[in-house]
């Protein structure tokens, strides 16, 4: 067929990209996955010999992220409703709107040194879990503004209108009929959240530290699965450290696809029948 | 008290709640603007301007804070990854909307949605691993270098891209496309003067967006630059980002150090670049504001 010279190069282009994917997935999983066993999941790291685990960092990542989630899905939904749903002066919702993104794209690494400046240097709290969560949580807050405004926009207005209509009021409308509309696109979003923050580093750095205890607790250093595959692979002199970093890397990666798609599942499953 | 007031009563107790979510996340912004502001104007009440910014020396140590070579490094790196990705993910959106049956393009766009949910760290592994082996052989060099930092974020931004590219493609009205066509436009055509065009405003919009990841990712980033503060004269010479350099000089200079700030002053610019992007997004009215 003539004239199609621009479609092939995009195929071209495709076939680059998922080649580049496939060999960085492929090399990743070839060099990580012989590593990953039960014991390797559950075993603290170590320095010393290639036997170490990463039961740890297992944990902390799902506590801090779960803990950073329990705050934000909750403040971030709030605030979204109000954007959405209850408006305020046009001047508020402009100075809404343009910190939210700011904060959305702002570089992790600078929310990481605040928190360093505010909450370890200004409160005196140690690199621990508790830091960790604090730091992960304002990171992840404009992100569920972001999602929960789009959840919430995707609703028809028609609906809401039936709803006034029928004498609700604002709150009823949107308890029961705004919030079960994006209850599915709600989920997705939650889920990409969620996802994004497991696999979040330079935030936790300096302020959960590249460590952990042998004593798991809220004030005991909390380096995550990210922090711990970014420090096997710059500064540890563990032996195999490469391997064990690759290893590190399929879990996280299975992790993050495991909580993409239950989340991706429950979704679908809430998803009404109508729209 | 009937149900009616009473539901009134809850619904002004919830507005109060949403709105004090809402002026919270307002504060929490303007205390990162205060901080970083403040920060900056101590550090230039206690060195003063000239060997600040505009210098090629960093040596924090000395009092000397050029951050000239951090930000010429923030911009290479961001554009090398945005001139590399652009053109693959337009090629994925438009392979993936003009190309591939449409019943494909649901599993597509979760396929590409998953992938921009790789943690960047791992990308960093990727490019530890094969990208700057690569560049040490193509450039010489120890392989540590801005270019290499360019390829591993072009490769990361690539599904984010991707993503917007879709869904910017996917709002072109297919009568469009088959109106195009049947006037006697070739597939090239219609995709040129069609499709890229009418969707030009929303493509505008992701290239910032990408801008905003590519100049604010730090670890992958920090793993193949190479982390060296002389100035970048080429590409295959190893050098740092912003976000790099805040991240290996918070350990050297915690709050209270000489020269502390100077990290006030980097992360400063960081969030009016952000800020600017936010503005210039604005301005395109890719996203509805106010």
């Amino acid at each position: 067929m003539k004239g199609t010279t621009w479609h092939r190069l995009a195929v071209v282009g495709s076939v680059l990209t998922i080649a580049v994917f496939g060999l960085l997935l492929g090399d990743l999983v070839w060099q990580g996955l012989p590593q990953v066993s039960l014991g390797f999941l559950w075993k603290t790291p170590s320095e010393l010999s290639s036997l170490g685990g990463i039961g740890p960092e297992l944990l902390n990542t799902l506590v801090m992220v779960g803990a950073a989630s329990a705050i934000t899905i909750p403040l971030g939904l709030a605030a979204a409703i109000l954007r959405i749903e209850y408006g305020a002066r046009p001047g508020f919702l402009l100075v809404f709107d343009r910190m939210r993104y700011t904060l959305l794209s702002l570089p992790t690494v600078v929310v990481g040194l605040m928190i360093y400046e505010w909450v370890i240097a200004g409160m005196r709290w140690p690199l621990s879990v508790g830091s960790g969560i604090i730091a992960l949580a304002v990171v992840n807050w404009p992100f569920i503004v972001d999602v929960s405004v789009a959840a919430l926009s995707g609703v028809p207005d028609s609906f809401r209108e039936a709803s006034l209509a029928l004498g609700a009021t604002k709150y009823l409308t949107l308890l029961r009929v705004v919030l079960p509309s994006a209850l599915s696109a709600l989920v997705s979003g939650v889920g990409m959240a969620i996802a994004r923050l497991m696999g979040e580093s330079a935030v936790l750095i300096f302020t959960a530290g590249i460590n952990v205890s042998r004593h798991w607790g809220w004030s005991a250093p909390g380096e995550t699965l990210a922090v711990h595959l970014w420090y096997l692979r710059t500064e540890s002199v563990a032996p195999h450290a490469d391997a064990q970093a690759a290893a590190t890397g399929v879990v996280l990666l299975l992790l993050v696809g495991l909580v993409l798609y239950l989340t991706q599942k429950l979704a679908h499953w809430l998803k009404p029948m109508d729209t | 008290m009937t149900v009616h007031q009473k539901n009134l009563r809850t619904e002004r107790v919830q507005h109060g709640l949403f709105l004090a979510a809402a002026a919270l996340l307002i504060a929490v912004g303007f205390a990162f603007w205060g901080t970083l502001g403040w920060g900056t104007l101590r550090f230039f009440l206690q060195h003063g301007l000239n060997r600040t910014i505009l210098g090629l020396r960093y040596h924090p140590i000395q009092g000397e804070f050029g951050l000239l070579p951090f930000i010429a490094g923030s911009l290479s790196v961001t554009l090398i990854a945005v001139v590399l990705a652009y053109p693959l993910a337009l090629s994925v959106a438009v392979t993936a909307t003009m190309v591939l049956p449409h019943r494909w393009l649901p599993a597509i766009r979760q396929t590409v949605g998953s992938l921009a949910a790789i943690p960047s760290v791992i990308f960093g592994w990727w490019g530890l691993a094969m990208v700057v082996p690569l560049v040490r052989k193509l450039g010489g060099g120890t392989g540590f270098s801005v270019a290499a930092a360019g390829i591993v974020l072009a490769v990361m931004i690539v599904p984010t891209l991707s993503l917007l590219a879709i869904h910017a493609a996917m709002r072109v009205p297919e009568r469009w496309v088959e109106g195009s066509l049947a006037l006697g436009a070739t597939p090239d055509q219609t995709l040129g003067r069609v499709v890229l065009q009418s969707i030009r405003a929303p493509l505008a919009e992701a290239g910032i967006v990408a801008v905003g990841r590519a100049l604010g990712e730090t670890m992958a980033v920090q793993m193949v630059i190479g982390g060296q503060t002389f100035f970048p004269h080429n590409v295959f010479a190893p050098g740092a980002t912003l976000t790099s350099e805040i991240l290996n000089d918070i350990g050297l200079l915690p709050p209270g150090a000489f020269g502390h700030h100077v990290l006030d002053v980097m992360a400063l610019l960081l969030l009016l670049a952000m800020y600017g992007l936010v503005l210039l997004v604005e301005r395109i009215g890719g996203r509805e504001i106010g």
